[in-house]
């Protein structure tokens, strides 16, 4: 009777202890998983990416800066159209600086005047009138957002998660 | 020595050896086994061993460069305790409350300057243990037996990085133009993996802006999180040290010296054995052990450290009178201070990030990611990895300058020269757009909004 009841318990024993074990790792594995993943946020309480500018009347000929938005909105007559000014190498905000002589260049396929290059007070990055990166360890150019026209009251809306090709302009009837 | 614990009358030493004659323990023990009780029955000493060799306690050796960064934690934690109690961690009021404890509050600004220059020292203090350890080779085994330099090696790496981190965190808190500018490049950094580069700092700051999950996770990270780390790494550094046979240097006596005979000491227990008078049995000791090359851990261990611990606290303690903090103005997110520099231990690295953008083609790879994780991340692995790519013999351990170690002695000091090099360009010659200006060159005037 010894002989046989000693041998059987050990392998219950042992898989008991494995099943402990098991049970004990996964249950630390799922408590930490959990821990974890509730830092990982589900609602974004940022602000919100389409954001109203303002009449267009309200834009001058030229280049305007909305601090808010980190945007740079260039008018040409009755033609729109708006510049990132987050820098693509670190995200500072660029500066706008007013070149001795515009210039006129085309892009996307039409005339634009460069009045101003763009300079990132981090790393140095340099930027041309258009966003295109010249100088610096930026490593792209600067985004450009689409532009709407509000239906209900007729202001400029941007995009700021729409990013579109540099030959896109918003041209008011 | 005066430091003596005033006992209930101190019994004289008993005839009989290896009977405890007394409870307490004796700062100025007057035999080696009052020594031996002092670190056996003190909590405070307990991980000290009994006996240090002399030379691994010289001033000249270590610089006792360890234990100042251990002091200067101790401190850390010491004036970080009223700054809890002061410092409100919301968007809203960091700004006021640490305005406040500069201020208003009575010795505020001493605490928190004690509370800065310590963490800036600490990371000077760790970076400079490190430097002292490779420069010795002390991250090599000698002849004791069961050593594992290498590992305290890799703890000693990561409890580098953990100061670095702790120091990044703090640096966010009073929520200034400083702290929101370094930060948002340092966790632009983050974002320059590709792949999943913007993941990693969504989870680092909480949402894709710097806001108030963002200050949240670094307080909590600062105060409770990184702490934690370094004390639980701090013990196991200090248990492998001694499991180690102590430090490198230590060794040298082990190392160069035969054990040899010596006479039969009667305090010692073998005495008891019951050894006829005249026969004393012949003891083969290690240097370790012998009279003439180590000390007794009471006093003379002690009284260093307390040294190195008291004088650390009190230097800090008067260079805060003198040096007050930095506070700038808020954070604002719309206006980026130019230059916008991250702190300067960081600063080599904005230097690289800087220089590193890589264009092959129509290809382009960020600095970013190149200087800001690609290269520290090798230079840390390479760092690492380092106690089992040194091949150097075994006689190199603890020796300054030894000449088998010459080669990566200077590769080593090539690299460190750079990076305090690049920390300088950084610190000192960089103005605005990141252009360079030397120094008796005056800054163009700039507005600060267009």
């Amino acid at each position: 009777m010894s002989d046989a009841h000693a041998k059987a318990p050990p392998d219950r024993r042992d898989f008991l202890l494995k099943l402990g074990t098991g049970a004990g790792v996964a249950a630390l594995t799922a408590q930490t998983a959990a821990s974890l993943r509730s830092l990982v946020p589900n609602v974004s309480y940022d602000s919100p990416t389409t954001v109203k500018l303002g009449l267009p009347a309200d834009f001058p000929d030229g280049i305007k800066f909305l601090a808010d938005e980190r945007l740079f909105v260039f008018r040409q007559g009755q033609t729109f159209h708006a510049i990132s000014a987050v820098c693509t190498h670190l995200g500072c905000t660029v500066r706008a600086e007013a070149l001795a002589n515009a210039q006129t260049a085309t892009v996307g396929g039409s005339e634009v005047r460069l009045t101003h290059r763009f300079l990132c007070p981090c790393h140095g990055s340099e930027y041309k009138g258009d966003g295109s990166n010249v100088a610096g360890p930026a490593p792209k150019p600067l985004a450009w957002y689409r532009l709407t026209v509000s239906p209900d009251d007729g202001q400029l809306v941007v995009d700021l998660a729409d990013q579109v090709e540099t030959d896109f302009r918003l041209t008011l009837g | 020595m005066a430091m003596r614990i005033p006992l209930t009358a101190r019994k004289p030493e008993p005839d009989a050896p290896g009977v405890r004659p007394q409870m307490l323990w004796s700062l100025s023990p007057r035999s080696d086994r009052e020594a031996g009780d002092a670190i056996a029955s003190n909590f405070m000493f307990h991980a000290f061993p009994a006996k240090v060799s002399k030379a691994s306690m010289a001033w000249s050796y270590s610089f006792w460069l360890g234990t100042i960064s251990a002091a200067l934690f101790l401190l850390l934690i010491v004036s970080g305790l009223p700054l809890l109690f002061l410092y409100v961690p919301s968007v809203e009021r960091a700004y006021q409350s640490v305005k406040d404890i500069e201020f208003v509050i009575t010795f505020g600004s001493w605490i928190r300057a004690v509370h800065r220059i310590a963490a800036h020292g600490m990371v000077i203090a760790v970076f400079l243990h490190l430097v002292r350890v490779f420069l010795t080779g002390a991250y090599k085994n000698c002849v004791g037996r069961g050593q594992h330099r290498e590992w305290n090696w890799v703890l000693g790496v990561v409890m580098l990085l953990l100061t670095l981190l702790l120091s990044f965190t703090g640096y966010l808190l009073p929520w200034d133009q400083l702290a929101f500018w370094a930060v948002t490049v340092g966790t632009n950094i983050a974002s320059s993996i590709p792949w999943i580069g913007p993941t990693v700092r969504e989870l680092l700051i909480g949402g894709r802006t710097i806001e108030q999950a963002t200050l949240i996770r670094f307080y909590v990270l600062h105060v409770v999180v990184l702490p934690l780390g370094v004390g639980v790494l701090f013990a196991y550094h200090m248990w492998r040290v001694r499991k180690d046979g102590g430090l490198a240097r230590a060794e040298r006596e082990a190392v160069l010296e035969q054990p040899r005979e010596v006479a039969a000491v009667p305090t010692k227990t073998y005495t008891l054995l019951g050894v006829a008078r005249g026969q004393a049995p012949v003891i083969r000791a290690q240097a370790l052990e012998a009279p003439d090359t180590t000390v007794n851990a009471v006093p003379d261990l002690v009284r260093r450290t307390a040294i190195a611990t008291l004088g650390t606290i009190a230097i800090v303690g008067i260079m805060a009178v003198f040096i007050a903090s930095p506070l700038e103005e808020p954070a604002n997110a719309l206006v980026t201070p130019n230059p916008a520099k991250a702190p300067w231990y960081f600063l080599w690295l904005q230097e690289i990030v800087t220089d590193t953008t890589i264009r092959i083609g129509s290809f382009t790879l960020n600095g970013a990611f190149v200087g800001g994780v690609v290269l520290p991340g090798l230079l840390i692995g390479l760092l690492t990895a380092w106690p089992w790519l040194d091949r150097s013999t075994h006689l190199a351990a603890g020796v300054w300058w030894a000449r088998a170690r010459t080669r990566q002695n200077i590769v080593f000091l090539l690299v460190v020269l750079g990076i305090l090099a690049l920390t300088f360009v950084g610190m000192e010659l960089r103005g605005p757009y990141w252009n360079i200006y030397w120094p008796w060159e005056a800054w163009p005037d700039i507005p600060a909004r267009i």
